[in-house]
């Protein structure tokens, strides 16, 4: 007769287990290490490491002159080069107080458009292959994304680093068929909208996936500081276009995209639904668009500001995208801040892991849509 | 603190801006209005900050709840400014709020208690210009190494590194572009 396997006496010993992401990880976006620690499937606490790509783009600003400095702005954000490049000559016209010719600011509000529809192309590519729609996302995104580079790489002459917007205006003028490009890409875009919004939006495992998955209310959102669609997903409907408009978006309409729940889900949408306006701004602008000067009549060889100091902030993709020059006069920036919205958007990274399951961590990092370079500058 | 005064009377000026408000709103403190370029800047000594940012955000018609940036100055021999800039998403107004350290005593209570959002903001401004932040919860460095703690690269008396110039003709050129 067999003996019953005896009853054990002593409780399971648990222990929480660290585990550690990144800094070389494909699903980082960059170079980004957080430690998690799990109890069982849940994560108990996240630290979060940044730092790896620091360069010192501040301090190498504050030695070049006001010029310069424009194709630093390209490196630090380098998914959205338009809009960083914009914040940066916008500081410096507003310090230097030169007027912008009508022609550069709408040439500028499309760049600026294009650009957020290329970076959030890049993003549902990415986010598709972070959820797990391997492959199918991404290839449609940078299909897409590659349209308008094309465009990009005609009138600036380079792929990513374009530094071609100046203090005052443009560095110079756009091919003579731009305008038809444009509307080609933008056909491109929307056609390209469509089907990602078909194949990710309307997949039930990708929607069980992201729905009610890191969620992070309007009060955390804000005094957590996140911007741009990140806070707009938690039904904050803050954007900078709109409340304190600069070039010339008092002039367009367009309609600013909140969520409702504050989850990965929202914050996906958000974008897909953002891109669709910046299509609506792009095609407004395209028929405000005159010919005309695109630099200044008079516009000094070397700049020179007065002392004084702005903050000038913008609407990126990712959030507000801010510079804060500081001058002491002269012909370079005595400082020179750069408010990265990734900083602050992964701060909140802890609010949005913290009590959910590891298998969701990837899929919430990825929802921030974060660049590494603009973290770390 | 700039290099130039505001012209005439600081309280003329202001008509325009928040500064009523914010005037009420910081009764019993010491506040020292500028016109910036953009938005209202506002100095308030070091002992007051962080009652006034408190105030500033509560505070019913003005309710800063948002922190866009923070960072610091360095002024070399006249000490370093540490900057704030808020913003209400209310009454979307915006801020500068600015406090002025002596290079022999920078340390200055931590905002982390009036917006989470600083949590970040204060380790990099601590690492970058060495001021320190009283009681705030995480003091690691953010972005530079954990032993990097003896020098502060954003400050004006850091050298940036030389370029390195390789070939015998750049040398003359990269001489005179730095001068």
């Amino acid at each position: 007769m067999t003996q019953p396997p005896p009853v054990l006496e002593n409780e399971f010993e648990t222990e929480d287990i660290f585990v550690n992401m990144g800094p070389q990880h494909p699903s980082t976006h960059g170079v980004f290490r957080m430690v998690l620690t799990i109890d069982g499937e849940l994560i108990t606490d996240v630290t979060p490491y940044v730092g790896y790509m620091h360069r010192g783009a501040e301090k190498l600003c504050e030695t070049m002159d006001y010029r310069q400095g424009i194709g630093y702005m390209d490196r630090t954000e380098y998914l959205a080069n338009f809009n960083a490049e914009l914040s940066y000559v916008m500081a410096v016209e507003r310090l230097a107080e030169l007027e912008v010719p009508e022609r550069a600011t709408w040439i500028r509000m499309i760049l600026c458009e294009l650009n957020r529809l290329s970076s959030h192309f890049m993003f549902l590519g990415a986010f598709g292959t972070d959820v797990g729609v391997f492959g199918t996302a991404f290839v449609y995104g940078f299909r897409n994304r590659e349209v308008i580079q094309d465009l990009f790489e005609e009138i600036t002459g380079d792929r990513l680093m374009f530094a071609y917007f100046r203090a005052g205006g443009l560095a110079w003028e756009v091919p003579d068929n731009f305008e038809t490009r444009v509307r080609e890409v933008l056909k491109d875009s929307r056609e390209g909208l469509r089907e990602l919004d078909g194949l990710m939006t309307q997949n039930e495992i990708f929607r069980a996936r992201t729905e009610g998955v890191g969620v992070i209310t309007a009060e955390d959102a804000i005094d957590w500081g996140t911007s741009g669609p990140t806070l707009r997903a938690s039904g904050v409907p803050m954007d900078i276009r709109r409340d304190e408009p600069y070039l010339f978006y008092d002039q367009v309409d367009f309609d600013v995209i909140t969520g409702d729940h504050g989850d990965v889900f929202d914050r996906f949408y958000g974008r897909i639904r953002e891109a669709s306006e910046s299509i609506k701004i792009i095609e407004q602008c395209l028929e405000r668009l005159e010919p005309g000067p695109i630099v200044p009549d008079r516009l000094p060889r070397m700049l020179r500001t007065p002392a004084g100091e702005v903050y000038t902030r913008t609407e990126a993709p990712r959030g507000e995208y801010g510079i804060y020059l500081v001058s002491k006069g002269g012909n370079r920036p005595h400082r020179l801040k750069i408010r990265s919205a990734c900083l602050s958007n992964l701060q909140a990274l802890r609010d949005m892991t913290i009590g959910g399951y590891v298998a969701d961590a990837v899929v919430i990092l990825g929802s921030l849509d974060i660049v590494l370079c603009e973290v770390d500058r | 603190m700039t290099t130039d005064e505001p012209n005439g009377s600081a309280a003329d000026s202001l008509d325009d801006t928040i500064w009523g408000a914010v005037d009420a709103a910081l009764a019993g403190i010491t506040a020292d209005p500028e016109r910036g370029a953009q938005d209202l800047i506002v100095f308030i000594p070091k002992g007051e900050l962080t009652r006034g940012l408190r105030v500033l955000k509560s505070s019913e018609g003005l309710s800063f709840d948002y922190l866009r940036n923070l960072t610091a100055i360095d002024w070399e021999e006249e000490g370093i400014d540490v900057v704030y800039h808020l913003y209400s998403t209310e009454h979307r107004h915006n801020l500068t709020v600015k406090c002025h350290l002596d290079n022999d005593d920078l340390t200055l209570d931590t905002a982390t208690t009036v917006w989470r959002a600083a949590g970040w903001l204060e380790r990099e401004t601590a690492e970058m210009f060495g001021v320190r932040f009283e009681g705030h919860p995480d003091p690691r460095p953010l972005l530079l190494p954990e032993d990097m703690d003896d020098t502060f690269p954003l400050r004006k008396d850091h050298p940036l590194a030389e370029i390195e110039v390789l070939q015998g003709e750049g040398i003359a050129y990269a001489e005179e572009a730095f001068e």
